[in-house]
């Protein structure tokens, strides 16, 4: 049997004359929470729309386990779309239980599913109540609950955590890594870097409908240049010109910021900071996902 | 892919279809919309049936005549020409003083007293102009029978002879049992029709818009296809719509039954069951339309404008049934206009009820009306499944039929 991956393979797809996607790859494995981050238009919403159908491709493929999607294997994803949908005139629990049926629930199965969930996301006593009556969190505690209910095998969920209040992150973030953990493959956007970065286990950085980095959190971080911050409080100014692929980008005080060439051994500029006298401090600045993701949505296209 | 496993992908359609119909019968029985409005509708009903058995047959307020002296031989006979007059009571009082102070202070409307030949009547006012036909009559008939003894006849042999006199009436036109009363039926048939087709199908429409500004439709088509969703949507509130329409027409046939206001004979559960599958055929055929034009909105407030071309098709229908069909339902217009598929589920039911319509034309109707459903289902899933998933701006119908 084929490894349990979903692979959207080499999408592309375009609006009138916009380029909606171009060649878009990558995979989400069993069990792996997949950030998928980029700006607004980037293509993170399209993509998740022709994950589940609801919009066709120009071109490319998503798999699962190999084999492509086809209606009846989405029947067992669970999706949470960006704009949220749920009847706003029917009970939480009927509402569930509907949307469980469709996806081929069993009926008493249908029901104790929904309970359950609506137990562990805090909305239990709130069951036959009208989805209108809740408060926009709680609706959207409806909407990852009308994503699980029925089991599924795969979780898309778009902005799952947009308009969230702390608490709510906290139990939407749980039951990811729960699902996650259950050998489910998720894969959501966000717009929440320092959340996606805590939670992910793997990262896509969307930029123009190309994918143009994937992977840990810290292997992005090896594809950009590195930096060192140094403090050496003896040192004159242009200390660092003779030191080949070392640049000097800011100052603030006695601490420096350089940026190394790729090659460049940082050793040789710890040796030519002590030097010019004490080294007070000498860091690798680690990046974190949110100047990453500046530092790739900004580079300069390619041509 | 083998056999058992299409079957098996049929009954998972079909079962989607069922839940989604389902959800939409619940949920809408279950709404104070639909329970207040068939209250409504049957109180409507009861009131004017009961208003109209009321103006019909206005009965009249029971007349006391009293009578005294040689005036009471009339009293039989009197009692027995009011039998189709309403009602009367007689008394009898023992003298004409007593009579008239009975009159003055209202406990008699009318005193007879004297001669049965000439007798005199005592009112407070006026008297009854039927009553006074009536009374004139007797007199004259005491007064013929009072001859016709004196002169050596049988008064009871002559008026058997004077019986059977009479007019005998041919008409050109044969005569059709309550023409009024099945025009009334069929002008009933025709707003029943065309108000619950109008109302059913804006549901749709609503419910359509509804999907898309509410955004589950995207969530509902990650799991069914646009045509099960469709085609549950329409079966769902057809099947309210039905429900409803069989409440009236039940209630209906009680009050019939009840209050013989409707006396047409052979009028019964075959005319409500004939209203109930132009129903249904109309609904099949208004209501995918309806879906279509709610489908290019966004926003439940558009659907009025959306779906105006459809209601215009069924309002034409309605007028056509003013202008042309009950005034004369036999006539070759009125045929061909009940035979167009789109009028056909307003005007034909009303011919039906008229009486005017041949087998053969009902038949052609039922046959042209589901050739119409299926172009009508075509056009309109190809409308739906390209419009329903894109919302912002109107989508022009133009854009839906290519499906760009």
């Amino acid at each position: 049997m084929a490894e349990r991956v979903l692979e959207v393979d080499r999408l592309s797809k375009r609006y009138e004359d916009v380029v909606a996607l171009r060649d878009l790859s990558f995979q989400v494995r069993a069990g792996e929470l997949f950030g998928f981050v980029g700006s607004n238009g980037a293509g993170k919403t399209t993509t998740m729309r022709i994950i589940m159908g609801v919009l066709g491709a120009d071109a490319g493929a998503v798999r699962w386990a190999g084999v492509p999607l086809t209606f009846a294997t989405r029947r067992h994803i669970g999706y949470m779309p960006e704009e949220r949908g749920l009847y706003p005139k029917m009970r939480v629990l009927e509402q569930l239980v509907y949307l469980a049926e469709l996806h081929g629930t069993p009926s008493d199965e249908a029901r104790r599913n929904a309970a359950r969930w609506l137990e562990r996301l805090g909305l239990a006593t709130r069951a036959s109540d009208e989805v209108q009556a809740l408060s926009h969190g709680n609706q959207q505690r409806v909407q990852l609950a009308a994503a699980l209910v029925a089991g599924p095998e795969i979780l898309i969920l778009d902005e799952p955590f947009a308009g969230l209040d702390p608490l709510a992150v906290d139990v939407m973030s749980a039951v990811l890594r729960d699902e996650a953990r259950a050998g489910i493959p998720v894969l959501f956007s966000s717009h929440q870097l320092e959340l996606v970065e805590q939670l992910c286990d793997r990262v896509g950085i969307i930029r123009h409908g190309r994918m143009v980095a994937v992977g840990t959190v810290d292997e992005l971080r090896q594809t950009k240049t590195e930096r060192l911050w140094v403090d050496v409080p003896g040192a004159a100014a242009g200390w660092t010109d003779r030191l080949p692929g070392v640049t000097a980008l800011q100052t603030a005080g006695s601490r420096w910021l350089l940026e190394l060439a790729p090659g460049v051994d940082d050793q040789a500029v710890l040796q030519a900071a002590l030097v010019t006298g004490p080294v007070r401090e000498f860091a690798r600045d680690v990046p974190s996902l949110s100047e990453l993701f500046r530092h790739f949505v900004t580079e300069e296209p390619e041509t | 892919m083998s056999v058992s496993q299409s079957s098996q992908h049929d009954g998972d359609a079909l079962h989607s279809v069922y839940l989604v119909a389902r959800r939409e019968f619940v949920v809408r029985v279950r709404s104070r919309v639909f329970r207040i409005g068939t209250i409504l509708i049957v109180l409507f009903l009861i009131g004017f049936v009961v208003l109209k058995t009321r103006v019909l047959t206005t009965t009249p307020t029971v007349t006391t005549v009293g009578v005294t002296g040689p005036a009471q031989v009339l009293a039989h006979p009197l009692t027995e020409a009011a039998r189709g007059l309403g009602r009367i009571t007689i008394q009898h009082v023992s003298s004409p003083a007593v009579g008239e102070s009975l009159v003055r202070s209202g406990q008699l409307d009318v005193l007879v007293t004297g001669s049965p030949l000439s007798p005199q009547v005592l009112v407070k006012d006026q008297l009854n102009a039927t009553l006074q036909a009536a009374l004139t009559g007797l007199v004259k008939q005491e007064a013929l029978s009072a001859q016709l003894t004196a002169r050596g006849l049988n008064p009871g042999t002559v008026a058997a002879a004077v019986a059977h006199a009479g007019i005998h009436i041919h008409s050109l036109t044969p005569p059709s049992a309550g023409t009024t009363q099945r025009l009334v039926l069929a002008l009933i048939v025709g707003v029943v029709l065309f108000v619950s087709l109008q109302s059913y199908g804006l549901q749709v429409a609503q419910g359509v818009a509804e999907e898309k500004e509410s955004r589950i439709v995207e969530i509902l088509l990650a799991t069914l296809r646009p045509g099960q969703l469709l085609l549950g949507k329409v079966v769902g509130i057809g099947l309210v719509g039905l429900l409803q329409l069989a409440i009236i027409g039940a209630v209906a046939l009680i009050l019939i039954e009840r209050t013989h206001v409707v006396t047409i004979p052979a009028f019964g559960a075959g005319d409500i069951a004939g209203g109930l599958l132009w129903f249904v055929l109309g609904f099949s055929l208004y209501a995918i339309l309806f879906a279509a034009a709610g489908s290019l909105v966004s926003r439940v407030q558009e659907v009025q404008m959306a779906t105006l071309p459809v209601i215009m098709a069924l309002t034409v229908g309605y007028l056509a049934g003013f202008a042309v069909v009950l005034p004369d339902p036999g006539s070759p217009a009125s045929t061909v206009l009940s035979l167009v598929p789109f009028l056909a589920p307003v005007l034909m039911p009303e011919r039906l009820a008229t009486g005017d319509a041949l087998a053969w034309q009902v038949v052609l109707a039922v046959a042209l009306t589901l050739v119409a459903i299926g172009a009508a289902t075509w056009l309109a899933s190809r409308i739906y499944g390209n419009s329903v998933l894109k919302t912002g701006a109107r989508v022009r119908l133009g854009e839906a039929l290519q499906g760009r």
